[in-house]
């Protein structure tokens, strides 16, 4: 879980747009307006952002400046969506990725951490 | 096909100052920038600049950040954001694409300020999500007020680890380490100090051993290794964390300079792959020009003034200038940036094993190794002295270009002299008026108001503090030593907020007179 910073000791309270909801995978959560959608979903504990195609391993916020693409999902039915760099709208449809579709493995599970 | 006198790519700090040193000259600029807004990585940096005041040293670095970017409005530089440059051609054109649109585009002169990218080292489980660079932690806490996470274990002590270990800190997050593979902190000395009289461990000769956590981080276990960097057997340690930062280093994006057919070298000083150039960013393309990290990694303040001689020498190029004009201009720059390339941390100096100051006095060996000047090393320094009545103590104890303190004293009691990587000391027969604008003003919070007997048994140690909640006149708690540990009891008398001070508060504690030299963090009950 994470949260917001209610006030800053050098920066204050900083200025965020209203209040909006979207979905995640039809579950209503709240965000910020113009905010990037990762950070709406880290502060909704959000941790997991799309599995790999390969070996179903997570993956979430890495860069965070659009650079590394790690935390791409499905944005209003677009895949490949970079979370950190695009800015919350009201009513949008976030979905987690699998490899590149939606569609959850047909293991149903992704698989546990790296094995040494 | 659009054409323009300069086409500038990346509007960080580099960028920005080329391109208005160019408008101001009457040329026709372009800056684009990938991002969804101008500044760079300034907009991310709360702490105060190093530097002297010609590098606006004292200054936060996103207030710099809006200061260049209202130069940049009054210059008339256009900047288009959103705008990824993804080609660089002969004859100086560039393909960018705007949103969903590919541009071609021509100019006279090329600047590439693309920046940097962050180095990764891959460990067990170094996917997980939870794992981010530093520069993530610190876009989205400086950026959106998010907290990366509430637990965290730092990787890297180089100036990014230590400056984002204490903003992650300051917004209130556990740092429960720092840990590097090297055996010696590579950051400056006062960054490390900040966070490790906050009680927050280092681990040199140290690295990750795995990141532990099925889909996301739960923990991390961190090993000693050799000299080889092989791991020790039996040295491990784990931490419940939920997020793991690296800080492992930057890479020049030196991409676009390549594909134009630059001569590129390999150049570890530099970070990595970067372009021949010389003083003035001038590629071996003639019109073709870098400026910033791009041409080898440094910090944001020489990275504007690189910006600025890159414009000057781009406007001499296409003529814009008279050759003579341009000469004062460039002389000063040169200065400014010679003084950054001073002292330790000097580009040149990079990897080189350091055993003294300039002035000879032998190096703090515990805060290179543990974050803090032990109290047995401290004595020696000469910002470090006693005298009746309040005065300044200096714990500034490596040779960092750096002089805001000899500035800001009212009272001159501070002097570093002309070169601003010497160590600063204490005047002689000067008077201290304990108004704290040293202890404000000092970018590293490494100087202390200290009144060593106030005549009843006590001591009293002003701080910087730039935490909340801020402590009131009366709080009771501890006082911690440079090592984070308590050392006695103290109580808060008195608590200064001043517009002047730029949100660093000072908080002066009392505590038994025995102490004075000992005490520098204050923790409060509860």
């Amino acid at each position: 879980m994470s949260e917001r910073i209610p006030e800053h000791p050098i920066l204050g309270v900083q200025k965020k747009g209203r209040v909006v909801s979207f979905t995640l995978d039809g579950k209503t959560l709240q965000g910020c307006e113009g905010e990037p959608i990762a950070a709406a979903l880290k502060v909704n504990g959000v941790m997991v952002h799309r599995y790999t195609q390969k070996q179903h391993r997570p993956r979430g916020i890495f860069c965070a400046i659009g650079r590394c693409t790690d935390c791409v999902m499905i944005v209003d039915g677009v895949p490949n969506t970079r979370t950190c760099i695009t800015p919350l709208r009201e009513g949008m449809k976030i979905q987690t990725q699998y490899g590149v579709s939606a569609v959850p493995f047909d293991d149903g599970k992704p698989t546990a951490a790296p094995k040494k | 096909m659009q054409r323009f006198d300069l086409i500038v790519v990346g509007a960080g700090p580099a960028g920005l100052s080329a391109a208005i040193e160019a408008a101001e000259k009457g040329m026709r600029v372009i800056v684009f920038d990938e991002n969804a807004k101008p500044g760079g990585q300034l907009f991310k940096q709360i702490h105060k600049f190093f530097g002297s005041k010609e590098h606006r040293a004292r200054v936060r670095g996103f207030v710099i950040g809006q200061q260049l970017l209202e130069e940049a409005d009054r210059a008339g530089v256009q900047v288009v954001l959103d705008a990824t440059v993804i080609g660089l051609y002969q004859d100086k054109e560039i393909v960018v694409k705007i949103r969903d649109e590919i541009h071609h585009l021509k100019g006279d002169a090329i600047l590439i300020a693309t920046g940097a990218s962050e180095n990764m080292v891959p460990f067990d489980g170094w996917t997980l999500p939870g794992v981010m660079g530093a520069g993530a932690a610190q876009t989205l806490m400086n950026l959106h007020g998010v907290l990366p996470g509430k637990r965290v274990l730092m990787l890297g002590t180089g100036n990014v680890g230590l400056v984002v270990s204490f903003q992650l800190l300051q917004c209130g997050c556990e740092v429960v380490a720092l840990a590097d593979a090297a055996p010696a902190i590579g950051g400056y000395g006062v960054h490390a100090a900040k966070v490790a009289r906050c009680g927050v461990p280092f681990y040199l000769s140290h690295t990750i051993r795995e990141a532990e956590g099925t889909d996301h981080v739960t923990g991390v276990t961190i090993a000693k290794v050799d000299e080889h960097f092989q791991f020790i057997p039996g040295t491990e340690k784990h931490f419940d964390v939920d997020t793991i930062c690296v800080a492992v280093g930057l890479s020049p994006m030196s991409q676009l300079l390549k594909m134009a057919g630059c001569s590129m070298v390999d150049d570890p000083k530099r970070g990595g792959q970067v372009p021949v150039c010389d003083e003035f960013g001038a590629t071996s393309i003639p019109g073709i020009y870098c400026a910033g990290d791009v041409s080898g990694i440094e910090e944001a303040s020489s990275a504007m003034i690189e910006g600025r001689m890159a414009g000057e020498a781009i406007a001499r190029y296409l003529g814009y200038i008279p050759e003579a004009d341009c000469k004062q201009a460039e002389k000063q720059l040169e200065r400014g940036l010679f003084q950054l390339r001073r002292g330790m941390f000097a580009p040149g100096r990079k990897g080189t094993k350091q055993e003294t100051t300039d002035e000879g006095i032998r190096l703090s060996q515990t805060l290179l190794t543990k974050g803090y000047v032990a109290d047995d090393e401290i004595e020696r320094f000469p910002g470090v002295t006693h005298r009746v009545g309040v005065h300044p103590v200096i714990e500034c104890t490596q040779n960092i270009p750096c002089n805001p303190c000899q500035d800001v004293c009212p009272k001159h009691c501070i002097s570093i002299g002309e070169n601003i990587t010497s160590l600063p000391t204490v005047v002689l027969d000067s008077t201290c008026i304990n108004c704290g604008m040293c202890v404000a003003g000092c970018s590293g919070q490494a100087i202390f108001l200290i009144d060593e007997d106030k005549g009843d048994g006590t001591a009293e140690i002003t701080v910087p503090y730039e935490f909340l909640p801020l402590p009131s006149e009366g709080d009771t708690g501890t006082a911690l030593g440079r090592d984070g540990q308590p050392v006695c009891g103290a109580s808060v008398v008195r608590v200064r907020r001043s517009s002047a001070f730029d949100k660093t508060n000072l908080l002066t504690i009392s505590v038994p007179k025995e102490y004075a030299m000992k005490a520098r963090f204050f923790k409060r009950c509860g």
